[in-house]
């Protein structure tokens, strides 16, 4: 669904992201994993049009959208999360994720009142629902929790109709507790959307992924299944193994 | 843009169980840290009420006075459009103000008596102005917007001060004040104070509201959501700078009626109405009234410019109260006149 | 030919020693304001009514008998003691806040009025003539430079390079610039971040004073003097880049010398309104300015 072919990215004589190629299967759960500083956020960044790329393609179901930025990608069907959670503090929850849904009507209708085009607004609502974020609907995102934020931050993913949701670090400061309930709710939005995930917590990762990409030092190291990726000598010197001592 | 994180002003946790009709739903949607509809609306209708019988009250000097702050509110309302909604303080909206008067004052005194001619003239010369400048200025980030804005103000303050065709350092003295046709066999006399008045009054009521519905719309929720958090409008799908774009050419003819109005009332120009005095000017009333409430700059000019005659009359320092008052607001009450009442009606009706 | 050569000599060359001058001055201002929004994010308006300060200050010195050479070291102390006074009571607390630069462009905005109408109180709204300490004239290559303009040259160079020198060349200067990269890594070891601040903002409001000192014989003293320099100063900024040192002195130098040559063929005001529109220029193709801010690669 995703192809991405030979990126790069430098800035300077820091080479970020080095011939950087995979491809996500469509609705399956790739997660990017790897050291800081492999280029994992920027991999990210390059796909999802905040950089432009040096040399290489991203292609989307086969159109190419190599540098498109932010606004034009949302309408291809990318979505993104970010690892900082950078939502509309303070704007309600309800608003936040009906903004999303919004984007997909037609600009003719943002002259009208607001209370006319309802459409995004019941969109809104449904995925509210769907998040079990419907009692804070009204809630400026900048009272509510951190767990319920980042959330959130999905939620105004999928408000956008997203055929590749994007998820940066999604389980940042979540409590255990928390990142199982991600859990849960990513497998359940896995059957309609292709995911691509940039995870630290590697248990989620293996639980989760369907498809797993390591990342080092800007480079790709390794591209397999999880038992794979745990069974691969290569990988553990470089990033496991490190894990592995310190677990 | 004036991010206030004092207590008071985080949220109102709505204690009213959730209905699930959708207008009521969408009412507490829109609740951003700005403004809440209802209330709001009971005290722009006193306002209003208090601005159609002053001219009662007070003499013909008064009468003059406040279309003189209505007209100083016309430039502080697009500052707030600009900086209240769409996150972007211009330090130049002084720019339209001055070109517009220019234009009235030139077309007045040179070619036409009519009315509605220089009113087209002005849209014409503001609107191509404001989105040349504007399609350069919204490309930069935060500040250097602000200093853009700025030059490009202080350029046209120093074009008409050292051009003599226009009148120099001295500007054009001498603008009939003319009598507006508005319906056949109805014409408004401006030399009448009173009507003078009523019809700014009239015409700021218009754009006020005006301004109001296209804010409740899908344009106005981005626009929201741009001064919010401008970083991660286009992740949702939007080119912010279209929107700031149509915002910025929305707030200059704004600015520009102010403008277009002003000779009238006082009968010359001059280079200072491009000034750094009357864009600042505006800033600090806006902020004093209440940035993104779109009343409180009208409020904030109307105190503003009443207390400055009214300070002048005892002492003439009134340059340094402005400051003062300027400074007080700046660093305790960030979100101004409007916002305390808010924090105080709120704690009244028991709702924090 | 012997027409041109003249023509460079007897005309132009004196419009450019005038221009170094001015600019040399022109500098000393816009180095503060650039210090100032290099390393606290500040835009401070109230730095041209600080010049203004500095140069009634003089004036009163001076009235007050004391002479020259006192007032040269007195008021940029005073001016600096005034910044240290806007900073403290004003600056410092809204530092924290994300939006600084707009709030405390609006704040120090509000204290440019005070300032201004203060001014006015004091010394009413004439212009008062401040004497030079020594008249007379030189002759450098040919050309008659008064000597009191020479020695402002020579003070604003002089105090330009040891700025420079202090900001690259010592210990304290690489507090600074490490301070504006990165405050809470310079203050994790041990450095009061509060009193970088403090200093660097009391440093430029003191080169605005002396500015204002230097200045005072050649333009008088009047009430709005400070607004005109702030815009020029600020074009400079703006032009050399914002928080760069070099940058600020050498686009001081070169605006100033665009004006002053300018002048030669087109009316004064115009090639005042010239610098302005090489002003709105640089913002528009290239914000950052000419020159990367104190601390960048």
């Amino acid at each position: 669904m995703i192809k991405v072919r030979a990126l790069n990215k430098a800035f300077g004589a820091l080479r970020a992201v080095s011939d950087f190629t995979f491809e996500a299967p469509p609705n399956r759960i790739t997660s990017i994993i790897g050291p800081n500083g492999a280029g994992k956020s920027t991999a990210f960044n390059l796909i999802s049009g905040r950089l432009v790329p040096d040399t290489g393609t991203v292609e989307l179901d086969g159109r190419d959208v190599t540098g498109q930025p932010p606004y034009a990608l949302t309408h291809f069907g990318v979505a993104r999360s970010f690892q900082i959670t950078n939502l509309f503090f303070g704007l309600s929850t309800l608003e936040n994720v009906r903004l999303a849904c919004q984007s997909l009507e037609r600009r003719s209708t943002y002259l009208a009142r607001l209370s006319r085009s309802s459409r995004p607004l019941v969109r809104a609502q449904a995925i509210l629902e769907q998040f079990g974020l419907q009692d804070r609907a009204d809630e400026l995102v900048r009272n509510l929790s951190h767990g319920d934020q980042r959330r959130i931050e999905i939620a105004v993913c999928m408000g956008l109709d997203p055929k590749l949701l994007m998820l940066d670090e999604p389980t940042q400061g979540m409590s255990p507790g928390e990142t199982a309930e991600f859990d849960a709710l990513i497998k359940s939005l896995a059957s309609r959307v292709t995911i691509l995930l940039i995870e630290h917590d590697v248990d989620l990762v293996m639980s989760l992924s369907d498809h797993v990409i390591v990342m080092h030092q800007g480079e790709k190291l390794f591209e397999g299944g999880p038992e794979e990726v745990r069974a691969s000598k290569r990988v553990r010197e470089a990033y496991l193994g490190v894990h592995d001592a310190a677990a | 843009m004036l991010q206030t994180n004092t207590p008071g002003m985080s949220t109102t946790p709505l204690s009213t169980p959730l209905r699930s009709r959708v207008s009521q739903r969408l009412l507490q949607a829109l609740q951003s840290a700005g403004c809440e509809p209802r209330q709001l609306r009971w005290f722009a209708i006193s306002m209003l009420a208090i601005a159609a019988i002053f001219p009662w009250l007070g003499g013909s000097f008064f009468i003059r006075l406040g279309i003189e702050a209505l007209l100083l509110g016309t430039v502080a309302l697009s500052v707030d459009i600009l900086l209240g909604y769409a996150g972007l303080l211009s330090l130049g909206q002084a720019a339209y103000f001055g070109l517009a008067a220019y234009i009235s004052a030139l077309m007045y005194l040179h070619v036409t008596q009519s009315f509605w001619l220089v009113l087209l003239a002005v849209l014409i010369t503001v609107g191509a102005l404001s989105l040349a400048l504007g399609a350069v200025a919204i490309r930069a980030k935060g500040v250097y917007f602000a200093l853009i804005t700025f030059g490009a103000a202080e350029i046209l303050s120093k074009i008409a001060h050292n051009t003599r065709a226009i009148g120099g350092s001295d500007g054009l003295i001498g603008i009939p004040v003319p009598r507006i046709p508005l319906l056949p066999g109805i014409r408004l006399d401006l030399a009448d104070n009173l009507a003078f008045y009523y019809f700014v009054l009239a015409v700021l009521v218009l754009i006020y509201l005006g301004m109001r519905r296209v804010l409740d719309t899908g344009f106005g929720s981005v626009l929201r959501a741009v001064r919010d958090n401008s970083d991660r409008v286009p992740y949702l799908g939007y080119n912010p700078f279209w929107y700031k774009l149509l915002a910025y050419v929305l707030a200059a003819q704004i600015a520009a009626f102010g403008g277009l109005i002003y000779p009238l009332l006082r009968g010359f120009v001059a280079p200072h109405l491009f000034g750094f005095e009357i864009s600042t000017k505006a800033v600090v009333v806006a902020l004093v009234g209440g940035i993104g409430t779109l009343l409180g700059p009208l409020v904030g000019s109307v105190i503003i410019t009443f207390l400055e005659s009214v300070v002048g009359s005892y002492t003439e320092r009134h340059l340094f109260v402005l400051g003062a008052i300027f400074v007080v607001f700046v660093m305790f009450l960030p979100d101004g006149l409007l916002g305390l009442a808010r924090r105080l009606t709120r704690r009244r009706s028991g709702r924090s | 030919m012997e027409d041109l050569l003249s023509y460079l000599h007897f005309v132009v060359l004196p419009q450019m020693i005038d221009a170094l001058i001015i600019g040399a001055a022109l500098a000393l201002v816009a180095l503060g304001l650039t210090m100032i929004f290099g390393l606290l994010d500040v835009i401070n308006l109230a730095h041209g009514d600080l010049y203004m300060l500095g140069g009634y200050a003089a004036f009163a010195l001076l009235g007050w008998g004391a002479g020259y050479w006192g007032a040269i070291v007195l008021v940029p102390l005073l001016i600096g003691l005034v910044g240290w006074g806007l900073e403290e009571a004003g600056i410092r607390p809204l530092l924290p806040r994300g939006d600084r630069a707009i709030v405390t462009l609006l704040l120090t905005f509000g204290v440019s009025l005070m300032l201004r109408d203060t001014a006015q109180v004091v010394w009413g709204t004439e212009t008062h003539a401040v004497a030079a300490p020594f008249t007379g004239i030189a002759s450098v290559a040919q050309v008659f430079v008064p000597i009191y303009r020479l020695f402002v040259l020579s003070i604003s160079l002089a105090v330009i390079v040891a700025t420079w020198w202090l900001v690259y060349r010592t210990r304290i200067g690489a507090v600074l610039r490490a301070t504006a990269v990165d405050p809470p890594m310079v203050a994790s070891f041990g450095i009061p971040i509060r009193w970088v601040y403090s200093f660097t903002f009391i440093y430029g409001c003191g080169l605005a004073g002396l500015a204002g000192v230097l200045l005072s014989p050649i333009y008088a003293v009047f009430p709005t003097m400070g607004h005109d320099f702030l815009v020029l100063a600020f074009a400079v900024v703006i032009v050399g880049g914002m928080g760069s040192i070099i940058g600020t002195i050498i686009a001081a130098l070169f605006l100033a010398q665009v004006q002053g040559l300018a002048s030669l063929w087109i009316p004064p005001v115009w090639a005042e309104t010239l610098v302005y529109c090489v002003m709105l220029l640089v913002l528009v193709l290239r914000p950052s300015g000419l020159f990367h801010r104190i601390g960048e690669a």
